[in-house]
Order: structure tokens, then C-alpha cells, then sequence
């Protein structure tokens, strides 16, 4: 993401992507007409929108995906996805402040898109998915592939899964060797991914290996655990953002190896009388950085009448700052690297949200308007309040805690 | 090191508890549904989940697929 001299993204890199996203999607269309085969188009698009004081960020989420059954054992599926993000966000973290309208902010404005396709290759025994992104903005390009394998056992009550994904990310930088307290930040992602001598591009390696098992243990009662291991190796900071070290302001600076463990479990049960699911999950993580948190979720899921569906949710998150986390890095350095990463710091939020889902039934033919096998709408929101208990600009508190997401996903098969 | 030992294990005891249950193939009815099916994430869900990732310290809330419904 971006901080910009507010210039337009050039016409032709939308028209290409454009036409590459048709160029799939018809292609999964006419594959899954030639071969009489499920197919199904998901369009969606969602809203994030968090501000306060002069902070503001707006990030509309639009969506398109394809799946294609050729037969039993095979679906193909391809999709794309995209970030447009505007809004200013914090230039130097520290800077004089002692009221949120003196945070200094910058512009930010950029367009990620990601683009994805894969396979799945499914037999009696289970399946293994195979599927490749590769995703790219102004000042970053992100290529990624992963595997995923499954299976079901013992009368298909348990299942097993597991999952190993690479991603080989490349993140716009200035050229040009410093001292990490010398560094300025990134002005700009002019220049980027080009032949400026003023940009280069550092890497970034992550590996994400997944396991799951879940189990059905009475016809209302299932339960899941997944594990998650992941080790990022390279650049980590964020380019744009400077933090005041002294009189001056450096780049942050975030060490360049971090392993983050998770431990998730889950339950659902289904209340027969009142046609409805009940969800417990929990998650516990670790990070070598030294951030520990918990999480909690409880959801009550509602069938009211026919084929929709109602989901009421709360979850609160809670963590521990990072090792090497201060809010004065002048009065309290905390060892070699600094940061101004409000995530890094001590937290806690709140998110309640409300979900709708509407499976539209056939008619007597059994078909959605004539011509659809089957049509799902989905409308959900959510409202995410967070809390930093020792992060400050300057003086001044967080102004921007309160978000809000909201999502349609319209899903029809054929 | 002593983390993964007891994530291995907690894996391994899992593991050997799940054969103990079974449901019957048609007393699933209500593990179908869509409420009860693990891994039945939608658009919502997923850009949540990429929202959470970018405004928390931690990952790693993503569902595996599956339930036992035998329906995936």
C-alpha cells in the first residue's frame, strides 16, 4: 500500500486486468457448457472504512471468482480480487502531536489486485488442491502457490487435512545502504518496480504450514483443531512509515525473521428445537517477536424460515506488545529495532457482527429464473472497536479505532 | 521447540480419540447444514479474515474444511 503524490493508476494496466479477468471467466463459462459440466460465478464486493481525527481509511473489496466440475474427480477455479485503498494515514509516528489534529498524515491511495487460480483433484479417499496466486500493486508484487490435502476416515466422521503454502514477495524500498537510524522513509511509490537507480526491491519469504482435524461426535456435536505454523524471512517494515528515534525521524525497523504458532479450536452444536447452530472458537498464538494473544468467538446461527439464514456473532481479541515495542522510542529505546506499528503494541478489540443468508429456492422445475441451478445472497457486517492501551502519537491517542465492514456476495451456479 | 512437542502431541491424541465416535450416515441431517460445516467460508469471511490479519498482531483464525457431514 501505497503513499502517493495522488497521481491516477494508468489506464491500461485496469483494461488489462480487466480483460484477463473476462478472458478466465468466460473461459470457465464455455469449459463448464462444453463439458456439461457444475459450474458457479461468485461476484461480491466489500467496504472497510475506519476513521477518526484526520486518520481515514476507506478500502472498497470487489470480488469475482469461477468454479468449473469437469466430471467427478476435477474442479478448476480462478478468481480475482482487489484492495482500492484511500485515505490518509499517520507520515511519522511520534512526530509533535498533542491532540489528533496535529497528527502529521500522508495521502494514500493505490489499487492491489490478485489473481488466482487451481485445481482440485478429488477421489473416495479425499483430495489435494493445488492453487497459485499472484497479486501486485504499486510498490509490491506478491506470487504465491499452495498445496492442499485432505482425507475422511472412519465413515467419514473425521477429517484430516494439510495444508503448506510459499509465497515469494518483493516490497518497493529506497535504494542505497544506511544506517537503520539513518534511513528516511519512503516518500512516495513513484519510481517503483522501474528503472529509477532511487527504488529497489527487498524480498520477503513466507512459508504457512496448516493441519486441521475435525470430528463429528454425536449427529448435533462437531468439533475442530487446527495448528498453524509460519516463518517469514526478509522485509518486514513498513517503507512509509518513519518513527522518531532522536531529533529525527528513521524509517522503522523491524527485525527480519519472525515464526508465528496457532492454536485453534472450535465446536459447533445444533439445537433441534430451535433449528438453529451454536459456535465456540477459540485461538491461542505465539510469535518469536514476543507477541502472545487469545482469542474468543461465540456465534448463534438462526434459520428462520425456508432457506435463510440469520448469524449474530461477537468475538474479543486481546494481545501483548512485540519485544522490541515502545511508545517512545527517545525516552525508551527497546533494544536495536523500533517500530510504529500500532499492531505490534499491547491490544485488545471488540467485534460484534450480523450475517444473512438467503438460499433462493427453485421453481417447480426446480430451476433459480429460469436458467440457474442455484442462487445464494449473502449480506454481512461487522463492526470491529479497538483499543491501545500504551501506543501514542506523540501525546495523542489512536483517533481512528472504530471500523466497520460490509460484504455482499452473490453466488450463482449452473 | 517445547510448543511444537505439544502441539505434536495434542495432534496425536486427537487423532486416536476420533475413531471412538461415530455418527451414522443418516443421522447427519443437521451436520450438513451450512451453520454446522467447517471450511464453509464465505466472501464475508474471508475478507474479515484479511481485515483482522491487517489490524492485529496475530494470524492464523482461518477454519480447515471438513465437519464429518460427509458432505465436502
Amino acid at each position: 500500500m501505497q503513499l502517493t503524490s495522488a497521481r491516477g493508476r494508468p489506464g491500461r494496466a485496469r483494461l488489462r486486468t480487466l480483460a484477463a479477468l473476462s478472458c478466465a471467466l468466460c473461459a470457465c463459462a464455455l469449459l463448464g457448457a462444453h463439458a456439461r459440466a457444475d459450474a458457479s460465478v461468485t461476484l461480491g464486493s466489500g467496504l472497510f472504512r475506519e476513521s477518526g481525527g484526520p486518520l481515514k481509511m476507506n478500502v472498497i473489496m470487489p470480488s469475482a471468482s469461477a468454479n468449473v466440475e469437469l466430471g467427478e474427480p476435477v474442479n478448476l477455479r480462478v478468481g480475482w480480487s482487489a484492495d482500492i485503498v484511500s485515505g490518509a494515514s499517520v507520515a511519522v509516528v511520534d512526530a509533535p502531536a498533542a491532540n489528533v489534529d496535529a497528527i502529521s498524515t500522508a495521502t494514500v491511495k493505490d489499487t492491489r489486485h490478485v489473481f488466482s487460480g487451481g485445481f482440485t483433484l478429488r477421489d473416495e479417499l479425499g483430495s489435494v488442491a493445488v492453487g497459485y496466486n499472484h497479486a501486485f500493486e504499486r510498490d509490491y508484487r506478491s506470487d504465491s502457490f499452495s498445496v492442499t490435502a485432505r482425507s475422511e476416515l472412519f465413515e467419514r466422521n473425521t477429517g484430516i487435512e494439510l495444508s503448506y503454502s510459499r509465497a515469494f514477495d518483493r516490497v518497493c524500498d529506497l535504494a542505497g545502504t544506511f544506517e537503520p537510524v539513518m534511513k528516511p522513509r519512503l516518500p512516495s511509490s513513484d519510481g517503483c518496480f522501474s528503472e529509477d537507480k532511487s527504488r529497489t526491491e527487498r524480498s520477503l519469504a513466507i512459508h504457512t504450514l496448516q493441519a486441521g482435524v475435525s470430528q463429528a461426535w454425536t449427529p448435533q456435536l462437531t468439533t475442530q483443531l487446527t495448528l498453524l505454523a509460519q516463518v517469514l524471512h526478509g522485509f518486514q517494515s513498513n517503507p512509509y512509515r518513519a518513527v522518531r528515534i532522536g531529533k529525527t525521524a528513521a524509517q522503522e525497523h523491524q527485525p527480519s525473521d519472525r515464526a508465528r504458532y496457532a492454536l485453534g479450536i472450535g465446536a459447533r452444536y445444533w439445537l433441534t428445537p430451535l433449528s438453529a447452530a451454536l459456535a465456540l472458537e477459540g485461538r491461542v498464538y505465539r510469535d518469536t517477536w514476543g507477541i502472545t494473544s487469545l482469542s474468543g468467538e461465540l456465534a448463534y446461527d438462526q434459520r428462520l424460515f425456508g432457506e435463510v439464514r440469520l448469524r449474530l456473532r461477537g468475538r474479543y481479541y486481546t494481545q501483548t506488545d512485540a519485544a522490541f515495542f515502545s511508545d517512545d522510542y527517545v525516552l525508551a529505546p527497546s533494544g536495536r529495532y523500533f517500530t510504529g506499528d500500532r499492531e505490534l503494541s499491547s491490544m485488545h478489540s471488540m467485534l460484534f457482527g450480523l450475517a444473512f443468508h438467503w438460499y433462493v429456492p427453485g421453481d417447480a422445475s426446480g430451476r433459480v429464473l429460469g436458467v440457474l441451478e442455484r442462487f445464494t445472497l449473502a449480506l454481512k457486517g461487522d463492526l470491529l472497536k479497538s483499543a491501545f492501551d500504551n501506543f501514542h502519537y506523540d501525546r495523542a491517542e489512536v483517533p481512528n479505532t472504530l471500523a466497520q465492514v460490509l460484504t455482499l456476495e452473490l453466488r450463482a451456479g449452473f | 521447540m517445547r510448543a511444537s512437542a505439544f502441539f505434536c502431541e495434542l495432534l496425536l491424541v486427537v487423532c486416536a480419540l476420533a475413531g471412538c465416535a461415530t455418527v451414522r450416515p443418516e443421522d447427519k441431517e443437521h451436520l450438513a447444514e451450512p451453520a454446522m460445516t467447517w471450511g464453509s467460508e464465505d466472501l464475508g469471511d474471508e475478507q474479515e479474515r484479511h481485515v483482522l490479519d491487517n489490524r492485529e498482531g496475530s494470524t492464523g483464525s482461518g477454519n480447515t474444511s471438513g465437519g464429518g457431514c460427509g458432505c465436502n
